[in-house]
């Protein structure tokens, strides 16, 4: 008997401490609302401050392709540039910035690649990204890279695939087909081979 | 126990959920030693129930809860890889023997450690096992009808009787309509009426153990849903809700890169100002952040005054301002004669507050012939201390630059590194004269290798961008959470029984009693007092004194000399296994009674450590 009184008291004494416990979860939450001065570590005072393309390959077959959104924007060149102008050619969008070193690894590749396939059938378009016009230009001119980019500072090129296949780092990797729809993501620097086989692969479909 | 069922139980499931709980307290703690010593011996599913009920028990759900707390001290005394890989990389340059000890270990991954979520599943499993059952009993007792009526009612702890010429049938049907007008729960039998009253009891308790659950799952919400990320940016630019425009990005488990709210902002504006003197000098007054920004891309464009504890809200996120600092503005043109870098505003992370010295480094990957970096500070109030530079205030009122120049390779082909550290390892300095740079100086590096020039600065802003899909659950379960508490504890659940017999002399007696929990607020004295009163009135009946029954001496008429001899009495009547905080109670009780009535009140003190928590009721025969 006294076993199970005590059982139950212990049993009662749960329920106090359990009310305690959300009691004093909401003074800590209330009280914590109040914040001081402005905190001044910032995040960024150390780290490499962008968010990196860990590196995947992603392909989308035919049937489950997203639907590429309408890109306008400027070259670099001071020409127009509209995705939705390029239906009819497989489109490489390359998202890079000067200042990161995954993307100037893979750069000569791109390079390569952006003459190796013939002009009217891929499209390559560079989105530099969190540059400024002068760094893109000489990061241009010192791989001799043959296309031109979108200078995107404020990054509405890649704001717009928001919802559908962003690019998830720099640098990241695009395919969209002839249909403007997105064939394929990397994320992460590209190799020559594997960027090829990729393009050969969307290439190769039955428009 | 087999005594109160004899008894009629009167306080059965009063205090309802409290009681005879398997899942929850101690209870589950005694129960293999209870097998053991009823010479049970436990199969494994009995190991299992006992398991079962260890983990579930609040004991259990403290220690996990503790645990956790511990567990998460590394996570803020170590570097963290997911926060600052950079860190972690120095770690183990520092500590080469114990840091794959560590790594193992996963303490450079704390939160995301397997031990670490092995915790907090259980933290969850536990206090869902706890709750769910007792809300499922909660549930029951709400819907409960009342129990039927003692036999004795003489034994509870508020009890009145009195004579009158009605006979019982209509007397107690008179009985039953007045507890039914003051909205009491009713259930008659032969010669009683059961009422009970203050089911808003078990609903808040209820409501309190859901919002709970409510609570634990809004957290989960969070944690999978959620995100965080942040971002440095300087006045003029524009942050777009997008991986690559995030500085660091912590997702919750289940968020795609494609998932973030796709809202843009723009800073136009930044204004700081600082306590030029008095004893706080130097410390910021006031920080507003001008902002433009559309919910979607082409969407209307609004604006927002960005302060400190004033979140921006855009489609469910919240943007908070927590950091400030300056972006000094560079051109660079390399020996060819072109323009390689910029004009660029380069942001400096502040390195001490007082003054906010700046540090950080410009890198000019595409120069030629050579890659160029610059290391140095920025110094918003320049001065000059004993040879040394160093910023007097805050505010940008003698800006200056000072900085080392580098020649060589940056190492920029590979592997990501910092945009805020130099990597001088396979770079020469450059002879340079170490003069600090006023906005429109240049440095022309020696053997024609190019010029850079400082052209001014910029503010920059750091923003934290959360997501918690979580946040307005849990706030609501919370709100939910105290209004149940509130509810239980303003409530009571009291109950009245009625017996009415044709007794000595072919007057009717009427016995009314009077049950509540103990560990409520008081004032139950008053009300039983007034329904006695009114039953009594209504049938216009006469005290007949106390009950019959226990032949208890000191079972007075008059509550308030009961009261005074009552502990004494009362533990010898009720023969009860708790008497003295029983006792004191009832003592505070029948003088708390004496005190507020005017009726014809006779508050039998019998029964002590009867009422509420300590009834001896275990009603629940499936409760063990």
């Amino acid at each position: 008997m006294t076993r199970l009184l005590r059982a139950r008291d212990m049993a009662a004494r749960t329920t106090r401490i359990l009310r305690a416990v959300l009691a004093g979860s909401a003074l800590l939450a209330a009280s914590s609302c109040s914040g001081g001065a402005l905190a001044q570590n910032t995040p960024l005072s150390s780290g490499q401050s962008f968010v990196e393309g860990s590196f995947s390959s992603t392909y989308f077959s035919p049937g489950s392709r997203p639907a590429a959104p309408a890109v306008k924007s400027t070259l670099l060149t001071g020409q127009r540039f509209s995705l939705a102008a390029d239906r009819g050619t497989v489109v490489v969008l390359n998202f890079w910035g000067s200042w990161c070193a995954p993307c100037r690894q893979e750069a000569p590749a791109l390079a390569a690649l952006a003459r190796y396939f013939p002009q009217n059938q891929v499209r390559f378009v560079g989105v530099d990204i969190r540059d400024s016009v002068s760094s893109a230009e000489a990061f241009q001119h010192t791989f001799n890279v043959g296309y031109s980019s979108l200078n995107d500072p404020r990054d509405e090129v890649a704001l717009a695939f928001q919802g559908s296949v962003p690019p998830a780092g720099i640098p990241t990797t695009l395919l969209i087909d002839r249909t403007g729809h997105i064939a394929a993501r990397v994320v992460g620097g590209v190799s020559y081979s594997g960027l090829r086989a990729l393009i050969a692969k969307v290439l190769a479909e039955r428009p | 126990m087999k005594q109160n069922l004899v008894n009629g139980d009167p306080a059965a499931g009063l205090s309802g959920p409290e009681q005879a709980e398997p899942g929850s307290g101690g209870a589950g703690m005694t129960g293999p030693r209870l097998a053991r010593a009823g010479g049970v011996s436990l199969g494994a599913a009995g190991w299992l129930r006992w398991g079962w009920r260890q983990l579930t028990s609040m004991r259990t759900a403290l220690v996990l809860l503790f645990l956790l707390a511990l567990a998460s001290i590394p996570g803020s005394v170590l570097p963290q890889q997911g926060i600052d890989p950079a860190a972690v990389t120095q770690y183990y340059a520092t500590h080469p023997a114990l840091a794959p000890v560590l790594a193992r270990l996963s303490l450079f991954d704390v939160f995301g450690a397997p031990w670490f979520a092995a915790i907090y599943l259980l933290l969850f499993t536990s206090l869902a096992g706890c709750v769910l059952p007792r809300a499922f009993r909660m549930a029951r007792s709400v819907r409960q009808p009342p129990p039927s009526a003692p036999r004795r009612l003489g034994r509870l702890p508020h009890a009145v009787s009195f004579g009158t010429a009605t006979g019982p049938a209509p007397a107690l049907d008179a009985a039953a309509g007045l507890l039914a007008g003051r909205r009491f729960r009713l259930r008659t039998g032969d010669g009683w009426v059961s009422a009970e009253k203050g089911y808003l009891h078990e609903v808040g308790n209820l409501l309190f153990h859901l919002a709970l659950l409510g609570l634990l799952g809004s957290v989960a919400l969070g944690g999978l849903f959620g995100y965080k990320a942040n971002r440095l940016l300087v006045v003029g630019d524009t942050y777009a809700n997008t991986p690559t425009a995030m500085d660091v990005f912590r997702p919750g488990r289940l968020v795609s890169p494609s998932d973030p709210q796709p809202f843009s902002l723009t800073l136009e504006h930044f204004t700081a100002t600082y306590i030029t003197s008095g004893p706080q000098r130097d410390q910021p007054s006031s920080f507003s952040a001008a902002l433009r920004y559309s919910e979607y891309y082409g969407g209307p464009v609004r604006s927002y005054d960005l302060r400190v504890n004033h979140p921006l809200v855009v489609d469910g996120v919240r943007v908070f301002l927590i950091g400030h600092g300056y972006a000094p503005v560079f051109k660079v043109t390399d020996g060819t004669g072109h323009v390689r870098f910029g004009p660029q505003p380069v942001p400096f992370i502040p390195v001490e507050q007082a003054g906010l010295t700046s540090a950080g480094v410009i890198k000019v990957p595409d120069a030629s012939p050579e890659q160029l970096g610059f290391a140095g500070v920025f110094l918003p109030t320049a001065v000059d201390v004993g040879g040394r530079l160093a910023s007097a205030f805050p505010a940008a009122l003698f800006p200056r630059v000072s900085l080392v120049s580098y020649a060589g390779d940056l190492g920029l082909n590979g592997q990501p590194q910092s945009v805020y550290t130099l990597d001088t390892s396979h770079m020469h300095k450059l002879a340079v004269a170490p003069v600090p740079l006023a906005p429109g100086q240049s440095i022309k590096l020696p053997h024609g290798l190019g010029t850079l020039t400082f052209t001014g600065y910029r503010q920059w802003i750091s923003l934290a961008i959360t997501y918690d899909p979580g946040q307005l659950p849990a706030l609501i379960s919370a709100i939910l959470a105290l209004a149940g508490l509130v509810l239980s504890f303003c409530v009571r659940r009291r109950r009245m029984f009625v017996r009415a017999q044709v007794g000595a002399g072919g007057r009717t007696v009427v016995e009314v009693a009077g049950l509540t929990r103990s560990d409520a607020a008081g004032g139950f004295e008053t009300e039983f007092a007034e329904l006695a009163g009114e039953i009594m009135q209504g049938l216009s009946g006469s005290a007949v004194g106390s009950l019959p029954g226990d032949g208890r001496p000191g079972d007075g008429d008059l509550g308030g000399q009961a009261g005074v001899d009552g502990p004494a009495v009362d533990e010898r009547a009720a023969g009860a296994e708790e008497g003295a905080a029983g006792a004191e109670e009832e003592a505070a009780g029948a003088q708390e009674g004496a005190a507020g009535v005017d009726g014809p009140v006779v508050v039998a003190s019998a029964a002590a450590g009867r009422s509420g928590r300590d009834s001896p009721a275990l009603a629940e025969p499936e409760g063990e």
